[in-house]
């Protein structure tokens, strides 16, 4: 397949050899008029874009692999959604002197969805915390297994993001924006990348068997990107990508032989339009899709896995059955080239999900339970097989929650975006080492304040992408995962 | 928080450094302010183009040919051949309907040897209304059409629905383009507007929401910067989005500009206001009557005639009796004759005090409320049943709006306290409509709208405690009733006259006549005092003492019919539609970085520098709602002497006929655009709208009677070595159906299309995988009935965080941000869809039986006959073929022949043949 950017020592005003406007004409006019303006105006222009936009390269083209421009680390991403937000204080943040504050009010300001306040009553953190590993980590109880695994891991604790409220929240999570309409995360990565293999989706996003989290599709959308940049929602159980599986009355062999007719009657047709190369490239995709059916399942199916393995994920346990064959199909995912994958742990709404209002307790324990073993198998299994070093695993919700209760009574946290623990593991980030603090109570973040976009930064820069310059045209502006200032990834980290 | 970080406007110079290194934003700035306004070729007035001349002249059949021939002569190549006649009327008739044309009708076309038949054939085109939903679709592409508000909660848009209907009757009944962009703009600021021009605003309403942002105020910004650049790129060709945060880059647009003209939007009432996750539908939703400003007003005269009539009939009954001998009284006139009722009357106020406040009312003088200081305020004299009535003349409309509930109203007799209590009250209301209420539980009564301003009318709020219910009457009419709690109501210790009991808004008008009981009034005698005393319990006494029973019979008979008189009303309806303040609107500022909180200097609304940067004049209306300033903005788009929108509207005409624009950036005519390729042709055709009073059909009669359109698409060895990319339309460009056209086609082809026009949207069947993503599946989707579900896509709900598989794979516009072109994406998902889904597996099998049906069961005219009605031409031998050896194979490999044929018709749905146009 012609690969876009492997001729550097090409004439300055051409592309791939022809000129902006041949290509652009070539093909077919397949993007957004302002994205072919800004080719078109920008001689050495680095964008990727046009061979993302469909084009070029005739059919799968939008997922064709391409070189990165710095040397990645990672090949994939996994990405543990902890949607709700989890507390951070009863989690990884370790903070003993919350502890005694334990039902006394206090003057603490806070942000969540009850607006600021700038007084609560504390709720001392509702586990205890114990040391693991050669770095010591501090780690609730609510992940023993996780605990297990911290001298692979790097912890961020002093996360902030710009909204506490969880609509705005996940768009800024997934996209960068807490305005709606930007490409997410899994979308930059297959733009800037593409797929090593056309037989599978590049971007997969595995969902709550509750439900998707609020706002649905636009957690996994392509925003002003091609729909080919869009988040694929793989199941767990039965068809595993939407109309994968031939219809119930047409076997394999069938398929084939209609769709060898179905090629006879195309190819007489492009005969005489021999000049329309988008002719070709539908009849290809029929092939590919053929491909995809055999694949797909094949990628997905965990049984194929040993005994050992399949326990190690706690599949043979009825709270981490699901959880656990999630993780290990997105090993088995990324084993095959598959750049991103997006697993959320808690879907719906209430209790469905992190976001622990009322009883926190109940509702950690719940989550938490059903989630530590898989995680650390995840993370386990991937280092056996020596992945762990290409395949990044980041764990975190959309923002943490305070260190004070909503309500007069109870346990429940309420939002809080000013302060919140993430983690990441594999791809070329150091373990053990934590970064970052917030304040006594969990509350701030103090230390080393990093943004979602340092976040952002840091994962394209693993995966080889440079934050500052992956960028797509779209309404008249250069528009970027990581916003337009200039955003250093977490050199600590890497 | 939104800033300029998110807006990537930096960016700009990564773009021109080739991402090397980053240098100062404010050196680029200095390197572009050297550009004069004025030089620029899309600001440049349109003049006069005289069409070249050509050698070929023979072949051209209107002007355009002559702009496109002129073009190829100097390249040396010859235009491509006219296309076939098949290929042709397929061409025109998706192209104006976005459906095929049924086999019948192509055969018609190709047996139509009239000199003319093909400019019939576009004329039939354009007389169809499935023009509106074809060309409808191209306009909501750029106004981000979707019929719920996004994030968390992706509110429905009440009504959102109208606009879409809108849009295509627009578009049906070749409504001239520039009242097509005042209506959306400014349907409310227009001196005859009416309830279509209403439902046109529902365009500023179209955007994402977010109902619980981070940042209220940002919020309110982030809403007006969508309405703005949204309007600048439809219509002019300007992004204007970039100019939010800091001058324009590329372009001589300051920041000034943008807010000067945000300024025009910034009188609108905002989506919500504050923390939490309210959102205020009064402020972007109005209750109208469906006959808004075009009133049946001969039923309002014949109802004043016949209440006019009754009330004689009832007063020449009690003179009757009055002047009947032997009676305890004669005077002739009821009205002085008979008391008013007086048993229970606990307080009345006739305002015979004052004169320096009062004017003349029912009696005497009357309380004139301007401000609340003029209101008046008595202790509570009922708690338990009672009726309370009141005279009033509105001199203006009453507050409120969304759901008539009589404590956002203006005040006329009301003892509301806040929160769910035992208090009551009755208010005038937004739309001309009177409301009362009782609390706990919160019982709301109101009338219908469209009571008239400036006359005397009378309302009574009666409550019976007993039973609950409470009922109100207007101009002796029983217009509203309800069944409240039975409680004594006394939360409130007074009664406020003239404003809502909590302290503000007064009644705009005259108030008279407060009568308050501690009984329930019979209807007559609520007649005596709203209408005549004719009608009251005094003078049915007298009818029956002097006139006996069947005399008093008939007086009851015309008690229950005047009580009954129904005043004619439309039904009312949620309009998503333009509201403002009134004539004064929020003070706008530039905001330093685009920052919310951060004003900077004031503007006011006026038009870009590039062109002419003049401060816009503005007439508030003469309503009194608004500022006018939208109207004035619309105004000067639309005027024929702005550069820009008739070039904009031109192009984009092009573009939808051919495939691309003359400028192939539709809404970028800036210099992140590209140039023109035929500059001459798009300006002889941007005069050429404006010539025809901006009517679109004519113009597309012009397009599409030239030669240019009419070539075939194969491209001549010559032409493709020259013009490899069709830069020169040097032949017609194929091109893929788009999604609407890809699902209509294959419901068109199968017969199972409703091709029905308009209405409330349709929810056609989604896969459970589907809805199993959104956050509650069991809410997000409803099930339309099969008709339902076989309508056109334009007709499918558009949901933001859900939308149809086969029509988003199919690149359908984005709904966040304008799309002023379609992606045209190949991808392998795409094809498992179209194979495995069972949206077209059960389309396939509608289709075999189509063709039994039509052709019985011989197996190759079934098939000759689908794809015949699949590709609209006589099915190619070598294709039928490959049906039938499909047929065979799939038969051998153990499949019934019903099943056989079924997989067939599928791969018929499948082929390149019917998911390209030539």
């Amino acid at each position: 397949m012609t690969d876009c950017f492997s001729q550097p020592d090409g004439p300055r005003n051409t592309f791939c050899g022809q000129t902006r406007r041949e290509f652009l004409w070539e093909a077919g006019g397949a993007f957004t008029s302002v994205a072919l303006a800004s080719m078109l105006a920008s001689d050495g222009f680095l964008s990727s874009q046009a061979c993302a936009a469909d084009g070029l390269t005739p059919f799968g083209g939008p997922l064709a692999p391409r070189p990165s421009l710095v040397t990645p680390k990672a090949k994939a991403v996994i990405f543990l959604f902890m949607y709700g937000g989890p507390s951070q204080v009863d989690t990884f943040d370790y903070k003993p002197k919350l502890y005694p504050l334990d039902g006394k009010t206090i003057d603490v300001d806070t942000r969540g969805r009850g607006g600021p306040k700038s007084q609560g009553r504390i709720v001392g953190p509702k586990w205890n915390f114990k040391q693991y590993g050669q770095c010591g980590k501090y780690v609730s109880e609510l992940f023993p297994h996780v605990g297990g695994c911290v001298d692979d891991i790097a912890f961020v604790h002093s996360m902030t993001a710009d909204s506490p409220l969880h609509g705005s929240a996940m768009l800024m999570m997934n996209s960068g924006k807490v305005l709606s309409g930007a490409p997410c995360l899994g979308s930059w990565v297959n733009y800037g990348l593409g797929s090593v293999n056309e037989n599978l989706p590049g971007f997969v996003v595995m969902l709550d068997h509750t439900g998707g989290p609020i706002s649905g599709a636009k957690n996994w959308s392509s925003g002003y990107m091609p729909a080919s940049f869009a988040g694929t929602v793989m199941r767990s159980s039965g068809t595993p990508i939407l109309d994968l599986d031939p219809p119930a009355g047409l076997n394999r062999g069938n398929q084939r032989k209609m769709l060898d007719h179905l090629r006879e009657m195309n190819e007489r047709h492009r005969l005489s339009r021999i000049d329309n190369q988008d002719l070709a490239a539908r009849i290809h995709s029929y092939e590919l899709a053929y491909r995809m059916q055999e694949h797909a399942p094949d990628a997905v199916d965990v049984s194929m896995e040993t005994e050992e393995t399949r326990s190690l994920y706690g599949m043979d346990q009825e709270r981490t059955r699901d959880f656990g064959r999630k993780c290990l199909m997105a090993r088995r995912l990324v084993e095959r080239g598959v750049r991103f994958v997006q697993i959320y742990s808690g879907g719906n709404h209430n209790d469905a999900n992190w976001d622990a209002h009322g009883d926190l307790v109940k509702n950690h324990e719940y989550h938490a339970g059903n989630t530590d073993k898989p995680v650390a198998a995840l993370l386990k299994d991937l280092k056996r097989r020596g992945m762990l070093d290409e395949t990044l695993v980041i764990w975190g919700g959309e923002f943490g929650r305070q260190p004070t209760a909503e309500y007069a009574e109870g346990t429940g946290r309420d939002h809080n975006s000013d302060g919140f623990t993430m983690w990441m593991a594999g791809g070329g980030v150091k373990g053990g080492v934590s970064l970052g603090t917030t304040d006594d109570l969990g509350n701030k973040a103090v230390d080393r304040p990093l943004h979602v976009k340092h976040l952002h930064a840091t994962i394209l820069r693993q995966m080889g992408l440079d934050p500052n310059a992956l960028s797509y045209f779209h309404a008249g502006l250069d528009q970027k995962l990581v916003g337009v200032e200039h955003v250093e990834p977490i050199h600590e980290l890497i | 928080m939104l800033t300029c970080q998110d807006d990537g406007c930096d960016g700009l110079w990564v773009l021109y450094t080739g991402g090397m290194l980053l240098v100062p934003a404010v050196t680029l700035v200095l390197s572009i302010g050297a550009d004069s306004p004025s030089q620029w070729w899309a600001d440049q007035p349109v003049t006069p183009v005289t069409p070249p001349a050509v050698e070929g002249d023979g072949w051209c059949r209107n002007d355009i040919d002559r702009f496109i021939l002129a073009r190829l002569e100097a390249a040396g190549i010859e235009p491509a051949a006219e296309a076939d006649r098949r290929a042709l009327v397929r061409r025109a008739t998706y192209d104006l309907t976005g459906l095929p044309p049924t086999p019948e009708a192509v055969e018609a076309f190709v047996a139509d040897t009239r000199p003319d038949a093909y400019e019939r054939l576009i004329e039939d085109l354009l007389a169809s209304p499935q023009y509106g939903v074809k060309w409808g679709r191209h306009w909501l592409d750029r106004v981000r059409w979707a019929e719920t508000d996004g994030y968390e909660r992706d509110r429905s848009k009440p009504g959102a629905w109208r606009y879409r209907d809108w849009v295509v009757e627009a578009y049906n009944n070749d409504m001239p383009y520039d009242e097509f962009i005042t209506m959306q703009l400014a349907g409310d600021e227009i001196p005859d507007r009416d309830f279509s021009s209403m439902v046109a605003t529902g365009f500023l309403h179209l955007g994402v929401r977010d109902d619980e942002p981070t940042d209220p105020e940002t919020a309110i910004y982030d809403d007006l910067d969508g309405m703005l650049d949204t309007t600048c790129r439809a219509t002019l060709g300007i992004s204007m989005g970039c100019v939010r945060c800091h001058d324009h880059k590329k372009d001589p647009i300051p920041q000034t500009d943008y807010y000067s003209m945000l300024a025009c939007f910034r009188g609108l009432k905002p989506y919500r206001q504050g923390y939490g996750n309210a959102v205020i539908p009064s402020h972007y939703i109005r209750n109208l009557p469906l006959d808004y400003g075009h009133e049946d007003t001969t039923a309002i005269e014949r109802w004043v005639t016949k209440r006019d009539e009754l009330r004689d009939a009832a007063d020449t009954l009690a003179r009757e009796a009055l002047q009947k001998q032997g009676g305890a009284t004669d005077q002739p006139d009821p009205s002085a004759a008979f008391r008013l009722p007086d048993s229970g009357l606990v307080k009345y106020l006739d305002f015979e005090g004052d004169p320096d406040i009062c004017e003349a009312g029912p009696s005497g003088h009357a309380l004139l409320v301007r401000t609340v200081e003029d209101s008046q305020t008595i202790d509570r004299p009922v708690e338990d049943d009672f009726t309370i009535s009141v005279a009033f003349r509105p001199d203006a409309d009453g507050r409120g709006s969304g759901d008539p509930r009589w404590f956002l109203g203006s005040g006329l007799v009301d003892g509301e306290i806040s929160g769910i209590v035992d208090d009551y009250g009755i208010s005038w209301f937004k739309g001309g409509r009177v409301t009362a209420g009782v609390g706990r539980p919160e019982t709301f009564l109101h009338s219908p709208p469209g009571l008239t301003l400036g006359e005397w009318h009378y309302a009574a709020l009666t409550r019976d405690r007993a039973t609950g219910v409470v009922q109100l009457w207007v101009d002796g009419e029983l217009v509203d009733e309800e069944t409240g709690g039975k409680q004594a109501l006394n939360s409130p210790e007074v009664l406020a006259i003239g404003r809502m009991h909590p302290g503000g808004n007064p009644f705009p008008g005259a108030i008279d006549e407060v009568r308050i009981y501690d009984r329930v009034l019979s209807p007559s005698e609520i007649l005596a005092i709203h209408d005549s005393p004719g009608y009251g319990e005094d003078a049915r006494t007298l009818v029956q003492q002097r006139l006996g029973d069947e005399a008093a019979a008939r007086h009851d008979e015309l008690v229950e019919t005047r009580q009954q008189l129904t005043r004619p009303k439309a039904e009312v309806v949620d309009v998503l539609a333009a509201i403002e303040f009134g004539t004064e609107a929020p003070t706008t500022h530039v905001l330093g970085r685009g920052n919310a909180h951060s004003p900077e200097e004031e503007v006011h609304p006026a038009v870009p520098e590039i062109l002419g940067g003049d401060r816009l004049p503005i007439v508030p209306p003469s309503h009194g709602d608004s500022t006018g300033r939208r109207l004035a903005l619309a105004k000067w788009i639309v005027d024929p002497g702005n550069p820009r929108t008739s070039r904009v509207l031109a192009n984009r005409l092009w573009q939808h006929h051919f495939g691309r624009g003359i400028v192939a950036t539709p809404d970028e005519f800036g210099k992140l655009g590209l140039p023109p390729t035929h500059p001459e042709l798009l300006d002889w055709l941007a005069a050429a709208v404006v010539e025809r009073d901006w009517r679109l059909k004519d113009m597309h009669r012009l397009i599409m009677n030239s030669a240019t359109y009419r070539m075939d698409s194969r491209a001549s060895d010559d032409a493709r070595r020259v013009d490899p990319i069709n830069e020169l339309f040097s032949r017609f460009d194929m091109r893929r159906l788009t999604a609407e056209e890809v699902r209509d086609s294959i419901l068109m082809v199968n017969g199972s299309i409703n091709t029905t026009i308009g209405g409330e949207p349709v929810y056609p069947p989604l896969p459970e995988e589907v809805l199993a993503t959104a956050s509650r599946p069991g809410a997000a989707w409803r099930n339309s009935s099969p008709e339902d579900a076989a309508r056109r896509s334009l007709y499918v709900h558009v949901k933001r965080s859900l939308k149809m598989p086969l029509l988003e794979m199919f690149d359908m516009a984005d709904t966040d941000t304008a799309c002023p072109v379609r992606f045209n994406t190949t991808v392998p998902t795409q094809a498992l869809t179209m194979l495995n889904s069972d949206l077209l597996n059960n389309q396939a099998m509608v289709l075999a039986e189509r063709l039994q049906a039509e052709s019985g069961d011989d197996p190759e005219a079934m098939i000759r006959r689908g794809l015949e009605l699949a590709t609209q031409r006589p099915a190619h031998p070598d294709d039928v073929a490959s049906c039938l050896a499909m047929l065979s194979d799939l038969e051998s490999g153990g499949l019934s022949r019903e099943n056989a044929m079924r997989y067939v018709c599928l791969g018929i749905l499948n082929t390149n043949a019917f998911m390209y146009i030539d």
